[in-house]
């Protein structure tokens, strides 16, 4: 699903991923490990083809990065869904709102919208919250809605950049057992983390990115 | 396809609303100087009625050469009539002449004289122009370049004053006209850019989910658009109001009152609204 052909991406401060060639299937559960700047968020953004590689060929599903088209990434990322550490959400819309975007996206129907939304809510744990504000919220319940933006729209993966980063343990705890919970649903899954104690036991692969060199 | 639209058209709603202090400072601005290039095209579309009363006024009287036979004279009637920029010819033959004079002079010619002196001749009436001045000096020198016309008369200084204050009055109202318009489009530019940059959490999670360029420049489009309709609408309702202001001065000196149609300040409305809308294009063409 997932295919990194000898990829190379480098910043012109130096940092990146270099000669990386990996495959991750569908319904895997992968985490990314490395330092702060090894070159996790840049994998993840290659995959999401937010930037293009320098050099080698990433694919995902039926998209590649050396033939695709800049008008056709956008049907890329209707099935790539993605995390951040930062939430990403806007404060000016209700719970609702921020996870009904992607749909509106895709042009599905308003009473469509009303219903998956709501499965996603309930999914998750926090239809209690749709009609709250993220500021409302505390960081786990903003996380959560964040991931239920990216879940709605039902991705074959989810990418989620330092999801428990901004996180308390018990918050982070609840944030892995929801990706987990998503993974056996058939999504896969690639979390990049520094925070290897937090995933280390939970029996998932691994890939280790140091200096731009990815292992595993 | 509809649900989209109409969620697209609701963010452009909202974003109206969201930077509705800049919104509504541009719509005001658009209508205020709208509202003068409305009134001025009312007066001219007044005026232009009242010009277009004094060209049927305009008639010349060509006198042909005083030994042309009356099948002759038919001929050089016929002639003219065919010229370009002419309506209409009547020809005057002598004996239509002699009873015109006794018209106005109450005298028949023929007492007064051996013979029928007067000219034959013709009367001539000019075709108006869709738009713009009417240039009398060409068809006149149409009319004297046929054979057998002798002599033209006209009001030429009246009609030459006339058609050049209305050609400066289209020409104001032109100047005017672009100037709004091109205020329009970088005001809407300028306010949409504004918008787009407070906007930009929503456009980086839009482009994160798989929008498309179109899908995310679609409500400041709207936006454009719906401030360009406001102004408008501000600029109709102020002209409106300058209109009935200037009726009720000039009930103070006269009959004559402005009429105000719907119909340029329709047009015009609309040419605002599709710049607007060039505008909103421009700006996330260029900052999206």
């Amino acid at each position: 699903m997932i295919s990194f052909k000898d990829v190379s991406s480098k910043f012109d401060s130096g940092a990146g991923i270099e000669h990386a060639t990996f495959d991750v299937g569908p319904g895997e559960f992968v985490c990314i490990i490395g330092p702060t700047g090894a070159g996790k968020t840049t994998l993840l953004r290659l995959i999401h083809m937010d930037i293009l590689p320098d050099d080698g060929k990433v694919t995902v599903d039926k998209f590649s990065s050396d033939k695709i088209k800049r008008r056709k990434i956008s049907l890329l990322r209707r099935k790539v869904g993605m995390v951040f550490q930062e939430f990403e959400l806007l404060n000016d819309r209700t719970v609702f709102d921020n996870v009904a975007i992607p749909l509106h996206v895709q042009g599905v129907g308003m009473k469509a919208v009303k219903e998956e939304v709501e499965n996603c809510l309930d999914r998750l744990g926090i239809s209690d919250k749709r009609d709250h504000l993220p500021s409302e919220l505390s960081g786990g319940e903003q996380q959560i809605v964040s991931l239920g933006r990216a879940l709605v729209k039902d991705p074959l993966v989810i990418l989620a950049d330092e999801p428990t980063g901004n996180l308390d343990p018990a918050a982070s705890l609840r944030v892995i057992e929801l990706l987990e919970e998503i993974n056996r649903d058939g999504t896969a899954i690639l979390m990049a983390t520094h925070n290897y104690s937090l995933v280390k036991d939970r029996g998932h692969r691994f890939m280790q990115i140091v200096d731009g060199e990815v292992r595993g | 396809m509809i649900d989209r639209f109409l969620y697209l058209v609701s963010e452009g709603v909202r974003s109206f609303w969201r930077s509705r202090t800049t919104a509504l400072a541009t719509t005001t601005a658009i209508g205020i100087a709208a509202s003068f290039v409305l009134f001025i095209a009312v007066v001219g579309e007044n005026l232009s009625r009242v010009i277009n009363l004094a060209r049927d006024q305009y008639e010349f009287e060509v006198f042909f050469d005083s030994d042309l036979s009356d099948n002759q004279a038919v001929e050089v009637a016929e002639k003219i009539g065919a010229l370009k920029g002419v309506r209409s010819v009547s020809l005057i033959t002598k004996d239509r002449a002699a009873e015109i004079f006794e018209q106005e002079f109450g005298e028949n010619i023929l007492d007064l004289v051996d013979g029928n002196p007067l000219p034959t001749g013709c009367t001539v009436t000019l075709e108006e122009p869709a738009q713009g001045r009417l240039y009398v000096e060409p068809v006149i020198k149409r009319i004297q370049g046929v054979t057998g016309v002798d002599e033209i008369r006209y009001q030429g200084r009246l009609i030459s004053m006339i058609e050049r204050y209305y050609e400066g009055l289209l020409a104001v109202v032109t100047a005017l006209a672009a100037a709004v318009l091109f205020g329009t489009v970088v005001l809407i530019s300028n306010t949409i850019r504004l918008s787009i940059f407070a906007r930009r959490d929503l456009i980086r999670i839009l482009k994160l989910v798989g929008a498309t360029d179109r899908f995310v420049r679609f409500p400041f489009m709207i936006e454009g658009l719906l401030e360009g309709m406001l102004g408008s609408l501000l600029a109709a309702a102020v002209s409106y109001g300058f209109v009935e202001g200037a009726n009720y001065f000039l009930s103070l000196f006269t009959h004559y009152q402005i009429e105000w149609h719907a119909g340029p300040v329709i047009l015009l409305a609309t040419v605002i609204t599709l710049f607007a809308l060039f505008g909103s294009m421009r700006a996330v063409r260029k900052f999206l």
